[in-house]
């Protein structure tokens, strides 16, 4: 009898545990809306561009790596205080974005993405951002 | 010695409207060529010398974009005590400094700032106005900034006036707590890991006590080399000159040598984030405001007068 009701306890505790992860779970972004003017743009920055692993790297650890981690897996150390999950830049789905989507989801933002354009002022410096996130493909 | 000061002020303030007027031309003047000749390629502002408006005990060159919020913490504990075992734990336990301060980039050239300190209850205002940007075609080499802080000395009247007399005859008047500095910084970004800034300011307290001078010019250096994405290891320094024709006290006295004002050095590592920055650092002065370590600090960096600094500032774009 005694161990019956150890097992309900122990079932109870468990069930109220995955409970409460499921409602901390953080849920993936629904889709964005991107603004034409936005979709339309191209990058300036050519790949293989010196200051790809110069200005735009430089940029993202000191702007992105926080949250989306230093391989963009989004692993950073700000991520899990997230609702949202901040996404995985090495996958093919994501990296198979256009330019300006990734610029319009990068500096524009939305609800917890914050927006960037005064942070990166120059329009050369972001598209090398873009560029370094384009290097962290597998 | 009030007088130059007056002068030097008034040039300070001519200097300024002049600049603004300058720069409102060469603005109108790009827009009118932008509307002419669209291919004309714009000669760009190279990135900030520096990551932050403030790099240890000097202000920098780098200004924010408009209508950025900079808050301001500086602190700095007591001297480190090698010799007479106070245990105050590398002066984590002394007697120490702190400040609190606010800046606002009313537009990217100009910025306003307030701030209270623990040191002499001193209340500062502030503003830094870029009058100069360095280019990277290199057409301008250098970043020029003009930089102002007034201190106001928020101790009680009798610091100046020992004895206040009650009948209206007393000595004290509000601006005994006013002091003044005045310095030009020019800076140059040589390459993404490499900038530094040399300077120059003239300091100047309204009222002082009868061994001591009213007035300061010195000289300040301030280097960074980055050795990664986000931190930089930074060295500077504040020397106060001696120029005895321009000091009052000092030309008026016949001591051999006047040994109050000794040189700030600092040392230490910056890490900056996407709206902090982070210094800490070991330096010789603990004024915080650039007047008091300019013209009071009394510890020799390199015979026992170090003390441990940090400085912390947080962003929020509007």
């Amino acid at each position: 009898m005694k161990n019956s009701i150890k097992l309900i306890v122990i079932f109870c505790t468990a069930i109220i545990f995955v409970t409460a992860n499921m409602a901390m779970a953080q849920k993936a972004g629904g889709p964005w809306t991107v603004p034409a003017k936005y979709k339309a743009m191209k990058s300036t920055v050519k790949a293989g561009d010196a200051s790809i692993n110069t200005v735009g790297k430089e940029a993202f650890n000191k702007h992105c790596k926080s949250c989306h981690g230093a391989k963009g897996l989004g692993d950073g150390p700000k991520a899990a205080n997230l609702k949202t999950s901040t996404g995985n830049f090495s996958a093919a789905k994501f990296q198979a974005q256009a330019d300006g989507d990734l610029y319009y989801m990068s500096f524009i933002g939305r609800d917890e993405m914050p927006n960037f354009e005064k942070k990166i002022t120059d329009e050369a410096d972001r598209w090398a951002v873009i560029g370094y996130i384009r290097t962290l493909k597998k | 010695m009030k007088k130059i000061y007056k002068t030097l002020n008034f040039s300070a303030l001519t200097l300024f409207a002049l600049l603004t007027v300058n720069s409102t031309t060469f603005a109108q003047e790009e827009a009118t060529a932008d509307t002419v000749v669209q291919e004309k390629p714009v000669d760009k502002p190279v990135r900030p010398a520096f990551e932050s408006g403030l790099l240890f005990d000097n202000a920098t060159t780098t200004l924010y974009p408009a209508k950025t919020l900079e808050f301001v913490l500086q602190h700095r504990f007591g001297i480190i005590d090698t010799k007479d075992n106070n245990y105050d734990m590398a002066g984590i336990y002394g007697a120490a400094n702190i400040r609190i301060g606010l800046n606002y980039s009313i537009t990217k050239n100009f910025a306003f700032g307030a701030g209270t300190m623990k040191f002499n209850k001193m209340t500062d205002l502030q503003f830094k106005y870029r009058a100069i940007e360095q280019t990277r075609s290199n057409s301008i080499p250098v970043t020029i900034v003009l930089y102002e802080v007034v201190g106001i000395d928020g101790n009680k009247e009798n610091k100046w006036d020992q004895n206040p007399a009650t009948d209206g005859t007393s000595t004290f008047k509000f601006a005994n707590r006013m002091s003044y500095f005045t310095q030009l910084i020019v800076s140059r970004r040589f390459n993404d890991q490499f900038s530094l800034q040399l300077a120059g300011a003239f300091t100047h307290y309204n009222r002082v006590d009868s061994v001591y001078d009213h007035d300061r010019v010195s000289v300040s250096f301030a280097g960074r080399y980055k050795f990664s994405p986000q931190m930089s290891i930074v060295l500077s320094g504040d020397f106060p000159l001696d120029i005895k024709p321009l000091y009052d006290f000092k030309k008026a006295s016949t001591a051999s040598t006047v040994i109050y004002n000794k040189p700030n050095l600092c040392a230490g590592i910056e890490i900056s984030t996407s709206a902090h920055a982070f210094h800490i650092y070991v330096a010789s002065a603990q004024g915080i405001l650039p007047q008091e370590s300019t013209m009071w600090n009394k510890n020799d960096f390199f015979h026992g007068g170090i003390l441990i600094g940090f400085n912390m500032t947080r962003l929020w774009n509007f």
